[in-house]
This record gives C-alpha cells, structure tokens and sequence, in this order.
C-alpha cells in the first residue's frame, strides 16, 4: 500500500510538472499579448497584476486600425481549410468505401495494396513536390488564389482522411446499406442517404482533424501566396520579419491563431483518447 | 462482390468512388512528383514566359555531392530527427504509462498534453522564440536568479540547435503519446494480472511484460514521428531562419532556399529529391533494424 502511494504521488508530480511545461509557453504568448511596450522590453514580466498591468490596447488595435489587412488572411484561411477539408473527407471516404465495400485489382495491387499507397503519398517530404506544384500553378496563372491552396490542401490531408475513414467504415455492420440495396436504391444512394448519415460524427471528425492541419499548414502558403490569398501562418511569419521585435501585437495573432485547433482538440477529446484508429492494424 | 448479376457494373461503381482520391493524388503528388525529378536532371528555363526543361544528365546531381552546404543541411536534418524523435519517444513513454494508470483528471491530463500537435508550428516557433530571447526571455531571466550565466540559445551556434530539438520536443511529444497510450489500452488486463500473481513487482512487469507488448506501438510512432521530423522547416524559418550561419538549415530549408529564393528550380530540385533517398534510406534501415524486434512481437 505504501507503495502505491508513493507512486501515486509521483505520477501526479510528473503529470502536473508536464501539465506546466505544456501551458506556460501558452500562457506566455497570451499575456504578452495584453503587455505594454515596457513591460516587454524591460525584461520578463510574469503575472499580469502582479508584475505588470495587462492591457487591451493591442487587441483593440487589431480589431479596429489594422481590421481590414489582417482580416484577410484569416478570411483566406478560413476558406481554405474549410474548403479543402470539405472535399478531403468527402473524396476520402468515398475512397474509403469503396476499399472497404468493392474488390479492386489493379496490375498486382489489390485493396490492401491500394489504402497502403494513398497512405503512403502522407509520408513524402512536401518539399519533393513543392516546387514543380510551384510551376505548376505558375503556368496555369492560379498562383495567390484560393483554388491553388484548396487544391494543394485536399492532396495534403485525403492520405490521412481516407485511413481515418477506412478505419471506421470497416467497423461499421453491412446490413442496412445492404437492406438498402435491396429495397433498390443505387449504390451512390446506399452511400450518401445510408453509410454517410451512419457514420457523421467520424465524419466530422475526420473534416475537423484536417481542418486544422489545412489552417496550420505552412510550406505550401509559402511558396503559393505572396499577397491575395495570404494565410494566417504566413501573415504572422511577415509580420514577425516587417515588425521585428513588437512581440504584442504578434503574440494577440497567434493567439487567434491557435483558438480553432485548441477549440478542435477540445472537442474531438472523446477521439483522441478512445484513440482515433486502432494501431498495429 | 455480393451481387453477382452486373459484376461489371459494381466493377465501375467501385472504381468511380475511388476515382477523386486516385486523380487528386496522381496531379498533385505523383505528376509533380515525377516533374522534380526531371528537373533533378535537367535544365530550367523560361524562353518568352513558355517553361522550358531540358535534360543535362546527371549534373545537377554531381553538384550536390561537392556541396558541403547541402552535407551541412544533410547532418543538420539528421541531427535533429534523431535527437527529437528520441527524446519525444522516451518522454512519450514515460507520460504514456503515467497516463494510463488509474488516476484523477484524466482526461483534463490527456486533452492538455495532446494541444501541442494541434497548434500551428508558426505560431509554436514564436511563442518558443520569444521565451529564448536572450535578455527580455525567462529562460535566460531564471538562468540569472539561479546565478547562472546567460545562454545565447538562438544565437550561439552550439546551443540553436538545441532550442530548435527542444521546441519540436515540445510540439511533438504528444504524438507519441497519443500512439503509445492506444497501444497501452490495448494490452490485454489478464496478461498483467498473471505477472502480478507470480509476485513480479511493477518495474518487472513493465520490463518484461508490458514494454515487449508495446513493440508495434513503439515502431509505429517512432517510424511516423521520424517521417514527420524529416520534412522540418516552420519552426526553423520563425527561430532561427537557418541561422547562425547555417547551423540550423534543415533540407527543406535549403531546397526551399535555392528553389525559389535564389531561383534556381533546377538544383533547388536536385536538392528537394535528395530528402526522398534520404527518408527512403532511413526507412529501410529502420525496417531491418527493427526486423528482429516485429518478429517476437508477432509471435
């Protein structure tokens, strides 16, 4: 018993030490949004009303002054990943069930064989494709615009979406879709009128996932945008290099940066800790 | 497959459900996939607008090879993959069994320790920037009261490479912990119960029972996370731009650099499709490093 306690009291140590080393880099960017020019400048403050008094100057500033350019970007970013992601666990699931529905034999692959190469396209570094993507688009005039975003985000997350969604559609009992089928409905129906509704929450699930790798992501927003079609991770990049060291008013973007996928983690918790898909599948 | 009047036709019903994925893919990562490597071997230029690519063998490749900037960014990439990914797998672990013990607040632990992963790197990059700032950061500020000498973490080009492993430690932990706690749920109770009824204490248990069921957990997330860790550029370009000197450039750095900085596509590709040999190298040598380990976890 003596033991066990003493265990106990380690574990919660460790796990409370983490819990800090996880929030204070946090903690840091939020209040250093709500500091003066001083507070920043004249060394580490700690606790707003304690070592320095916090202030919505810079929040009020970002909101009224300096709306109309930074709104973009988070507009942009919006569509983007909300597009992109729309399409990611549509397509992705689509392919799902029809790996997890239909027999394929493509040359040697078969479905196994196919799930293991969309897969795989997640694993290669963006960097191999990023500059013939780059030319790509150049070519086609659709640099700085939305679609040539949308387009890059789909490929980027369909790999995870599909593997997400094969997971759960082979989970799912075949007989309603197939009382379905019998009652004469298409296949095309059996999948959006009956398997889709069935399987929402993981759905959304999926959208949700890419939807904030879609937000976060920043290679591709690099080489693809410069002005237009912007996105919140390259406007904080600019914005850090134009400004230098006005840590405020870059540290009240990031935090708006990272309210959607700390929301998303929040709300998906039941996912992540039942875990998303089964390993060693 | 089930019915069998009209195979032919289910035939095309699967294929049209699997078409937007396969034509997706095959434009947006195989064809530009296969137009790097021709540029990898040719020659870039833009004659009245009208792209033009003509092969020049294996020049840009013999380049490479006497670029020490490129071994330089090579190293530097491999550094970083390793020392992460083992620190994150360790401290992953370690947070993992923590977390799978009966305790309270849970899921307040779980949720927390998951956030990291989640938020974008960019932003994670400045946060970890600013904390590392040498004289307005509480790294060097807490360095002081313990009256200890200020470190110049993003500018000593001996230590930058540290924060930036520290900052990608911060970030990624929780993907192995996410991993590792699913494989730890999924170890059967009785098979713990039968170690403790033989009288094995907790640290035997874990040694010899536990961890040896962890094996394709543990594979898994160190095999993803490495994959991952290989493609690092955003936390770079916020701390430390590849800087000082060039003492953080990582490969996509560098690719990205030459590619569209200094615009020259075709090295800058060159450079680009070194990182596939050198995440496929990795990968086969951890298939057969690890070959022995997957045996005796199947078994």
């Amino acid at each position: 018993m003596m033991r066990k306690r003493i265990a106990d009291i380690l574990t919660y140590v460790v796990l409370i030490v983490w819990t800090v080393v996880v929030l204070f880099p946090i903690f840091w960017m939020v209040t250093t949004s709500f500091k003066d020019k001083l507070d920043v400048y004249l060394g580490p403050r700690y606790l707003p009303w304690v070592d320095f008094k916090p202030t919505t100057k810079w929040w009020v500033r970002i909101f009224t002054v300096e709306r109309r350019e930074l709104i973009t970007p988070f507009i942009n970013s919006l569509v983007v990943a909300g597009i992109s992601s729309f399409f990611a666990a549509l397509f992705g699931s689509m392919a799902a069930y029809a790996l997890t529905r239909y027999r394929f034999r493509f040359g040697p692959m078969k479905n196994d064989d196919i799930l293991l190469w969309i897969v795989s396209q997640r694993m290669m570094p963006p960097i191999i494709t990023a500059l013939a993507v780059f030319l790509m688009f150049r070519v086609t005039n659709l640099l700085d615009t939305h679609l040539s975003l949308i387009l890059v985000y789909i490929a980027f997350n369909l790999p995870l979406a599909v593997w997400i969604m094969a997971n759960f559609l082979s989970q799912i009992p075949r007989s309603i879709e197939e009382a379905a089928l019998v009652d004469g409905a298409s296949r095309a129906q059996a999948f959006f009128r009956v398997v889709v509704p069935m399987v929402l929450p993981s759905l959304s699930a999926t959208f949700l996932l890419c939807f904030v790798f879609a937000w976060n992501e920043f290679l591709f927003a690099l080489i693809l945008t410069y002005s237009r079609a912007q996105t919140v991770p390259i406007l904080i990049a600019m914005q850090h290099f134009q400004r230098g060291p006005q840590w405020w008013d870059i540290s009240a973007l990031s935090t708006l940066a990272v309210i959607p996928p700390i929301a998303i983690t929040i709300g998906l918790q039941r996912y992540f800790i039942k875990g998303l898909v089964p390993i060693g599948k | 497959m089930r019915r069998k009047v009209g195979s032919r036709v289910a035939q095309w019903q699967g294929r049209l459900f699997l078409a937007p994925t396969v034509v997706v893919l095959l434009l947006l990562t195989i064809f530009p996939f296969l137009f790097t490597l021709a540029m990898a071997f040719g020659k870039v230029s833009f004659e009245g607008g009208a792209l033009k690519i003509s092969l020049v063998g294996i020049r840009n490749w013999v380049r490479l090879i006497h670029d020490s900037r490129f071994w330089n960014a090579l190293v530097v990439t491999l550094k970083i993959v390793g020392l992460s990914v083992f620190c994150e797998y360790v401290l992953g672990l370690l947070l993992a069994v923590l977390l799978n013990r009966r305790i309270r607040g849970r899921t307040f632990f779980r949720v927390t320790f998951l956030l990291p992963m989640m938020l974008a790197p960019i932003a994670v990059g400045y946060m970890w920037r600013m904390m590392l700032n040498d004289t307005r950061g509480p790294f060097n500020h807490i360095l002081g009261h313990l009256g200890l000498a200020p470190v110049g973490w993003l500018s000593d080009p001996n230590v930058a490479m540290y924060s930036i492993i520290l900052t990608d430690i911060w970030q990624w932990t929780p993907f192995m912990i996410l991993i590792l706690l699913a494989g730890l749920q999924g170890i059967p109770k009785d098979y713990i119960e039968a170690a403790k009824v033989d009288g094995a204490s907790g640290w035997k248990i874990f040694l010899y029972v536990v961890f040896p069921l962890l094996t394709p957990a543990s594979i898994a997330a160190i095999f993803l996370r490495s994959v991952e860790a290989f493609k690092i550029i955003d936390i770079i370009y916020i701390m430390t731009g590849g800087g000082p000197g060039l003492v953080t450039e990582s490969l996509t750095l560098y690719g990205y650099s030459v590619g569209l900085r200094a615009f020259d596509l075709a090295y800058g590709a060159t450079i680009s499709f070194s990182l596939f040999f050198v995440v496929l190298a990795s990968a086969t040598l951890f298939f057969l490093l690890t070959r022995k380990a997957r045996q005796i976890s199947l078994e």
